[in-house]
């Protein structure tokens, strides 16, 4: 459970755990988990547990609440109830998912089976909580806490853009200067309540009500001073956080996902690893039910979508249409691109692969090189390196050979034909792009084919110009 | 904040104005109507500066009265927080003081006027520096910064402060 080896890889966790025990013992240092009335009978003191709690989380990732609730020897309740309040805060992520004990399961299916009526609350799917440090957000958290108090306390101890609040000592209710208007009555100078016509007061600071009695000059002044010392207290206070966080700053901020998420990253690694046994605690932790089921299907699909995708869909390419080796293309077979191997280049030009870099670099001997990768024939290789050198003397005659191609002869031409066309097809297609791209290839070429080409050029050629006219006249 | 803007109306006419002077009446009542009021999105429409279009009449089945649609040029005044008015003092008293800023009413609150400022209650209730120097009271000029607005469909009311550097008191006609 608190192997943070595998999911951990380059961020340090070091800072901000710092960062969470400082805030803690900041912020959460006198929580607790009773409410006001409950206080006065409550014989124990539970201050501190929330840090406790907290310090706890840090030492984990994510962690069953009840795992975590037995290794604290808390009640389940109090626990559940702290890590709601962290969970308000925005310190902590937390998942609920419905999971079947399989025991509980099967023992109701038994009685099921055994008796007609009461099975159904039996099957009753058990909820379980996860909950997580939630560290990016968490910083965040500090800081617009710090912030918030600083600002507070700036505001009130300067007056500042603060709408002076009134209330009715009568019936408490509450208005604001921005209600003076309707408020003001004609018999003196005062404002009155809208229900009951009592005469308003002066609503004070929170902060410093026991002081502030009748807002007089002399009090202000003392809350003035009170202020000031509040500030500076906490400047003091929170120096060590207000360090650690500067010094969180720049670090990347550990994130570990959602529960799904990083479960699967957790299992990966432990397969990876070769750690995940039955009995691995991270399988108990994160499969379905308490109990291990290492032969149980649906786990398995949840990890293999996590991370398997890419190498599934690239090899599902593959297997989808099999690449038939050069040596049994025939002649006339009715091949698809794909069985000649063509899409298996273009799948690995998706991976961006080190190769792609390759192919795209010189066309001739990429192609040379991609073949001599799928097939693992010795004597294919050497025959590859010697059509390569040919190629190389032959470079013009390119547009020939492809010529030669389309005519019946030469495909019946040597002893190895069936091999130099699974070239061809290659072949083909590169020649195709030749054609494309340079224009002048073609004329090199001879024969009907560069006939064709030429009367193509020439046709745009006159297209241009009548462009040129069409422009002239508009 | 001033703001010259188009706005659209559609104008009910009495037959009784049909005529060549329709226009004219028309512009009029429009002035009339519109001049003064206050919403609470564009703020409140100081003046008609021109008429951009007027459409077709429609005459109301029944009443014989005819809507015209009119599109008018206009400039209309929205208060916004954080905006330096200044305004005349309207009514002093223990809580702070009320001003108007043209149709704008704004009440400064005791604890945001300036701390050596003290209420002088009596026949013309004041706040009055411990020297004197400084006095608001009615009807004199202060500028002051908004912090707070009301903005209801058809009323704008600020909240604003005076505690601030070069706000305060820039015009007294009483002690002049």
């Amino acid at each position: 459970m608190e192997k943070s080896g595998p999911v951990q890889r380059t961020v340090v966790l070091k800072p901000f755990i710092k960062l969470v025990k400082l805030l803690a013992r900041a912020f959460y240092d006198d929580y607790t988990t009773k409410s006001d009335n409950q206080q006065k009978s409550a014989r124990i003191d539970n201050r501190g547990i929330a840090v406790v709690v907290l310090d706890a989380l840090t030492r984990r990732q994510w962690v069953r609440e009840e795992d975590l609730a037995k290794e604290l020897q808390l009640h389940a309740k109090q626990l559940r109830k702290i890590i709601r309040h962290f969970e308000e805060q925005k310190l902590i992520m937390r998942d609920h998912r419905k999971e079947t004990a399989k025991g509980a399961k099967m023992y109701s299916v038994a009685v099921a089976a055994t008796t007609d009526g009461r099975a159904e609350d039996k099957v009753k799917l058990h909820t379980h909580s996860y909950c997580c440090l939630d560290y990016p957000q968490i910083y965040d958290i500090v800081r617009i806490k710090v912030h918030r108090i600083k600002k507070k306390l700036k505001d009130e101890l300067e007056d500042n853009n603060t709408v002076q609040e009134y209330v009715c000592p009568n019936c408490q209710r509450k208005y604001n200067a921005l209600d003076a208007l309707r408020l003001i009555s004609m018999e003196d100078d005062s404002f009155h309540c809208e229900n009951c016509n009592g005469e308003l007061v002066v609503e004070c600071n929170k902060l410093t009500s026991e002081e502030l009695v009748d807002g007089d000059d002399n009090a202000r002044r003392r809350r003035r001073e009170k202020l000031k010392d509040m500030l500076q207290k906490m400047e003091v206070q929170l120096k060590p956080l207000m360090d650690q966080i500067n010094r969180v700053k720049d670090l990347p901020v550990p994130e570990f996902g959602s529960l799904q998420a990083w479960e699967a990253r957790a299992t990966i690694a432990a397969r990876e690893n070769g750690e995940l046994g039955p009995n691995d605690p991270l399988r108990s932790q994160g499969g379905y039910g308490s109990t291990p089921m290492p032969f149980l299907g649906e786990t398995k699909v949840e990890v293999n979508l996590g991370e398997g995708k890419e190498d599934v869909k690239s090899k599902g390419g593959d297997s989808s249409l099999k690449v038939l080796p050069p040596w049994m293309i025939r002649e006339g077979m009715n091949l698809t691109g794909e069985q000649r191997g063509e899409v298996r280049q273009e799948a690995k030009f998706e991976g961006g692969s080190g190769e792609a870099s390759k192919l795209s670099d010189d066309k001739k001997s990429s192609m040379g090189n991609g073949d001599e990768k799928d097939l693992k024939d010795e004597y294919l290789k050497a025959y590859y390196a010697e059509l390569l050198k040919q190629q190389e003397l032959a470079a013009k005659l390119n547009q020939q050979e492809s010529m030669a191609e389309v005519t019946p002869e030469t495909q019946l031409a040597t002893t190895s034909s069936d091999r130099q066309l699974g070239m061809k097809s290659k072949r083909e297609e590169e020649d195709e792009e030749d054609v494309e791209w340079e224009e002048e290839a073609p004329a090199s070429a001879n024969g009907n084919y560069k006939v064709d080409l030429n009367v193509e050029a020439e046709a745009s050629g006159g297209e241009e110009e009548e462009d040129d006219v069409d422009w002239e006249e508009g | 904040m001033f703001f010259h803007i188009v706005l659209e109306r559609n104008m009910q006419l009495h037959p009784r104005f049909f005529g060549r002077n329709l226009r004219e009446n028309l512009v009029s009542k429009l002035m009339k109507d519109v001049e003064g009021t206050c919403s609470g999105r564009h703020g409140f429409v100081v003046a008609i500066t021109g008429i951009e279009s007027v459409g077709k009449g429609l005459i109301r089945d029944g009443t014989g009265f005819v809507t015209f649609p009119v599109k008018y040029q206009c400039v209309v005044f929205r208060p916004f927080k954080g905006e330096i008015l200044e305004a005349v003092v309207t009514l002093v008293n223990k809580m702070g003081f009320f001003a108007e800023a043209g149709p704008v009413q704004i009440f400064v609150s005791k604890h945001l006027i300036p701390d050596d400022m003290e209420f002088q209650a009596g026949d013309m209730p004041n706040y009055t520096t411990s020297d004197g120097s400084v006095k608001i009271q009615k009807e004199c000029e202060v500028r002051l910064k908004i912090i707070g607005t009301r903005v209801d469909a058809t009323e704008i009311f600020c909240v604003g402060t005076i505690k601030d550097d070069f706000l305060g008191v820039i015009n007294d006609p009483a002690a002049a």
